[in-house]
């Protein structure tokens, strides 16, 4: 038997070693900071590689581009600003180890990101710690900002170091809810999440207002966001009445859910929110992505003039790849960091305060009174360091794109 | 429960795929007790292969035409890099303590992974793969889409080849002599590293009809995708018995038919509907593993070609 | 060619100076008639003026920068002014909202609807209204309950549909009001469903 009792310690070892071996890797695109000027980092954390690393890499370019429009507009007199880009490969684990290295990092002025919801969680805390001010494009998560209980009213900000510039779901689930029952007169629906924070907080808004309107939850499920088989499930769904499905999740295990419940014979659209608005969805998707719906925030680029701008630089920038849901966001975020230095470097005769902490501490306060025009509208937070445009739209995939088919505005 | 017939076509299918994999497992271990864990990478770069021909080809080609040869690249490229492996990374430590040609798979494994990652273009995310045009094929009680067709047809045949090899042929016999008694074998004549690479070779040729066959039913190839396939195939060769082909094959039905049970039927039972659902299910096939190991610790089909244990 | 601008030369705008184009008064032209060299002269200044003016629509510098007006969503604020004292009407729910738009950018609201088919909507003033640039409108709105087997109760994100008009565009939009409205429109539901009769 000495075989079987090496057989499984090795099984184990090796389960292990393969699970924490999840390949990351590191991406730095610095460029050398101006003779005798400050260098400022702003530090970034996306998915860069991996399956959501259309997105990431997205919001990394749009920094960029910030960056690089700031130092040559010469934006902050005597202030070079450089990026830092760290990749958290989607886990939670990984962007809080990142958290920590970029608050050790004394130019680190300030942090642009996460993508994913539970991994922004996970790194609020470092960055209150050491008062260094995060921004996330693309965070959605309603309890990052107003605290557990934000739906009875109880609304706690848990961060002041946090900010984010894209609206949350407490809007996107309960708007897609409305649009469904009310336009698409669509009443039982079958919903199914990742049980990530993202995915399950966003069905939950989803079916709680779908409930209230009047309409039936005639089925729920969770899957595993790694997996790519979900035929159980499909066929689950198509044995259901459900006339559509809402996904709570990500594309790159929502495509395949969603084409596999039309090829298991139910054809009906899968309604998701901001994290199925890539074009990768319908790429992997094909033609069964055709007549899904997905909500996402802000307004439609093409009714936003200030965008225009930012489109065509970043085609001349000469960027792999598009810029994605949370590229203009993303340069938001970059450039509300870099407004937030201006504001401090002009309080102070034009140098940043020489104590890092201090440094670090008057930004987040500066932070809080940020206000510009931005890619994506005015730019600006309210007092739980929400956003206060506060935008939303619905776009159908018709014809191999997203097409906007409805926006909103939450006044609130 | 009556979707009960559909449920099961799912398991299967998904079962006879892990099956397809988990023979490269069970022939290695049968043969040099080694668990080859760079298996699943074998699988993965199979399934790039397969899609490099098919965006070579012009595009309009019918997939149909295209098959064939993309069958042939998924081969060639899975078996170049697990005969490679063989010889580079495995026979030299063929006497070396056991820990350490297992150790150097984990480390092959991740290498061949971020290797793929880095240098195939695009591969940072999921890359899609042709899918067949139309609707699914029913068949009454249950439908399949046309993806799964090639899977349906591709498995069986696979087995039959592989038992009659096995058993009928020259190389099939000297390779169950390698499996019971490799220095006896030796002895008789039979030349025992080429029949080790044959052994190598036919693992990483189903891993690559099992990559097409993947490709084909779930639209695309990811550089990851030989993680979760591969730990999932291992876990089936171990329930059918690991050294056993027909237990690999049996393994991964069971399997597959779990996860395909546990996602659709687990919920339904009372107090049980916390415990149910897709996110569940590997919960459930592990449990399985553990109950079948606890009453049958040599799998399910015991240990027919091998185990000198 | 820009509407402000000067009419651009056609065809036979040098052979006929009478013509609109050149702005000059043809019933005195025809009083001078006789007098020919007075012809040649005002024919001549008018086809200097007309070439002038062809010349400078030709090179004048494409319509002056003046950048389109933004997209009417984006200047428009809605905000919730809190539910009108009880009209008496049995099943309705009338509340303020008051409606600014940026300076200098005039937006017209076309309609105000809502997206429940149990609920019907009327305003005071009646839609088309349109609201002057940076200048804020009080809009009074009523929602009568239509279907009580149908309405939802407690919806948790009421809004109003608006159709929104200016020189740019015509948007069709949500707007999502905060400031208690989701709560009052409740409770108004829940008063005049209170006896489930209709």
């Amino acid at each position: 038997m000495r075989h079987r009792s090496l057989f499984i310690v090795t099984t184990a070892v090796t389960v292990g070693a393969l699970t924490l071996s999840a390949c990351g890797s590191r991406d730095d695109s610095s460029e050398g900071g101006g003779g005798g000027k400050t260098t400022v980092v702003i530090g970034l954390d996306a998915p860069l590689t991996g399956d959501l690393s259309a997105l990431g890499q997205g919001i990394k370019n749009s920094a960029d581009l910030a960056v690089k429009t700031a130092n040559k507009n010469n934006e902050v007199e005597g202030v070079t600003f450089k990026l830092e880009s760290l990749d958290d490969v989607a886990q939670a684990a990984t962007g809080q180890q990142n958290a920590t290295k970029l608050v050790g990092n004394q130019d680190v002025m300030g942090v642009v990101g996460p993508l994913n919801s539970d991994v922004g969680q996970a790194m609020q805390k470092v960055f209150a710690n050491d008062n260094l001010v995060q921004v996330s494009p693309a965070n959605t998560n309603p309890e990052m900002t107003q605290g557990k209980d934000w739906q009875t009213g109880k609304k706690v900000r848990g961060f002041d170091t946090y900010f984010r510039t894209a609206t949350t779901d407490a809007i996107q689930g309960p708007y897609a809810a409305q649009f469904m029952f009310n336009e698409k007169k669509l009443k039982n629906v079958y919903v199914i999440d990742d049980k990530k924070t993202y995915g399950a907080g966003l069905a939950a808004t989803f079916s709680t207002e779908f409930k209230k309107l009047g309409g039936k939850v005639v089925g729920t499920d969770h899957i595993n966001p790694d997996d790519k088989d979900f035929s159980s499930v499909a066929s689950k769904v198509a044995q259901t009445k459900a006339d559509f499905v809402y996904y709570g999740g990500e594309y790159p295990a929502g495509a395949p859910l969603a084409s596999q419940i039309k090829n298991a014979g139910a054809k009906i659209p899968t309604v998701g929110g901001d994290a199925l608005f890539s074009a990768e969805y319908i790429k992997l998707g094909k033609k069964n992505s055709e007549g899904d719906f997905a909500s996402s925030v802000g307004a439609p680029l093409e009714t936003l003039d200030t965008a225009k701008k930012f489109i065509a630089d970043y085609s001349a920038g000469g960027y792999d790849g598009a810029f994605e849901a949370y590229g203009g966001y993303s340069y938001d975020s970059t450039w509300a960091i870099i407004q937030a230095v201006k504001a401090v470097v002009e309080k102070n005769d034009g140098k940043l305060p020489s104590d890092v902490k201090d440094a670090r501490k008057q930004i987040t306060e500066a932070m809080q009174d940020v206000k510009f025009d931005g890619v994506t509208g005015t730019v600006g937070f309210d007092e739980y360091g929400d956003t206060i445009n506060k935008q939303l739209s619905l776009y159908e995939v018709k014809g191999g794109k997203h097409v906007p088919v409805k926006t909103g505005v939450f006044e609130g | 429960m009556n979707d009960l017939p559909q449920q099961l076509a799912n398991g299967l299918l998904l079962g006879a795929l892990y099956g397809l994999i988990a023979i490269g497992y069970t022939m290695v271990y049968g043969i040099v007790q080694l668990i080859n864990f760079a298996h699943g990478e074998i699988f993965m770069i199979g399934g790039f292969g397969a899609l490099t021909v098919f965006l070579w080809l012009p595009s309009g080609t019918s997939l149909l035409l295209a098959l064939p040869l993309m069958i042939l690249m998924a081969m060639a490229c899975s078996v170049l890099v697990a005969v490679g492996a063989e010889r580079f990374a495995y026979r030299p430590l063929r006497n070396a303590p056991r820990l350490a040609p297992l150790i150097t798979a984990i480390g092959l494994s991740i290498a061949l992974q971020q290797a793929i990652w880095a240098f195939y273009p695009d591969a940072t995310k999921s890359r899609p793969f042709p899918e067949f045009e139309g609707g699914r094929l029913d068949f009454g009680a249950f439908a399949i889409s046309r993806g799964d067709l090639f899977l349906l047809i591709a498995a069986p045949l696979c087995m039959i080849t592989l038992g009659v090899f096995v058993s009928k042929t020259r190389t099939g016999r000297a390779m169950q002599a390698t499996s019971q008694d490799p220095d006896t074998a030796k002895l008789m004549g039979i030349n025992t590293d080429r029949i080790i690479v044959t052994a190598f070779a036919i693992g990483a040729a189903f891993a690559a009809i099992a990559a097409v066959a993947h490709g084909l039913k779930y639209g695309e190839v990811n550089f990851k995708m030989g993680f979760i396939a591969g730990l999932k195939a291992f876990t089936a060769a171990v329930l059918g018995g690991i050294g056993n082909i027909y237990g690999a094959m049996i393994g991964g039905l069971v399997l597959g038919l779990a996860e395909a049970m546990a996602t659709a039927y687990i919920e339904n039972i009372p107090g049980m509907s916390q415990l149910g659902g897709g996110a569940w299910k590997d919960v459930w096939a592990f449990v399985l593993l553990i109950l079948v190991l606890l009453l049958r610790p040599q799998g399910l089909l015991g240990a027919r070609v091998s185990d000198r244990a | 060619m820009s509407g402000i601008g000067p009419v651009e030369p056609g065809e036979d705008t040098y052979q006929h100076p009478a013509a609109p184009a050149a702005g000059a008064t043809p019933s005195r032209v025809r009083h001078v008639v006789p007098a020919r060299h007075r012809r040649k002269a005002v024919l001549a200044a008018v086809a200097t003026l007309a070439t002038g003016v062809g010349v400078y629509a030709v090179n004048a510098p494409e319509p002056p920068p003046a950048p389109p007006p933004p997209w009417p969503s984006q200047v428009v604020g809605f905000a919730y002014a809190g539910a009108s004292p009880d009209d008496g009407h049995a099943g309705a729910f009338t509340f303020g909202v008051s409606i600014s738009t940026e300076p200098g950018r005039r937006v017209t609201v076309d309609a105000i609807t809502q997206p429940s088919a149990a609920l019907a909507v009327s305003t005071e003033p009646s839609a088309p209204f349109t609201v002057p640039a940076g200048k804020s409108r009080d809009v009074t709105v009523t929602v009568y309950v239509l279907d009580c087997g149908e309405v939802p109760r407690n919806s948790g994100l009421p809004f109003l549909e608006v159709t929104l008009r200016n020189e740019r565009a015509v948007q069709k939009q949500s707007r999502i009001l905060g400031g208690g409205y989701p709560e009052d429109l409740g409770a108004a539901i829940g008063r005049a469903c209170a006896d489930p009769a209709p």
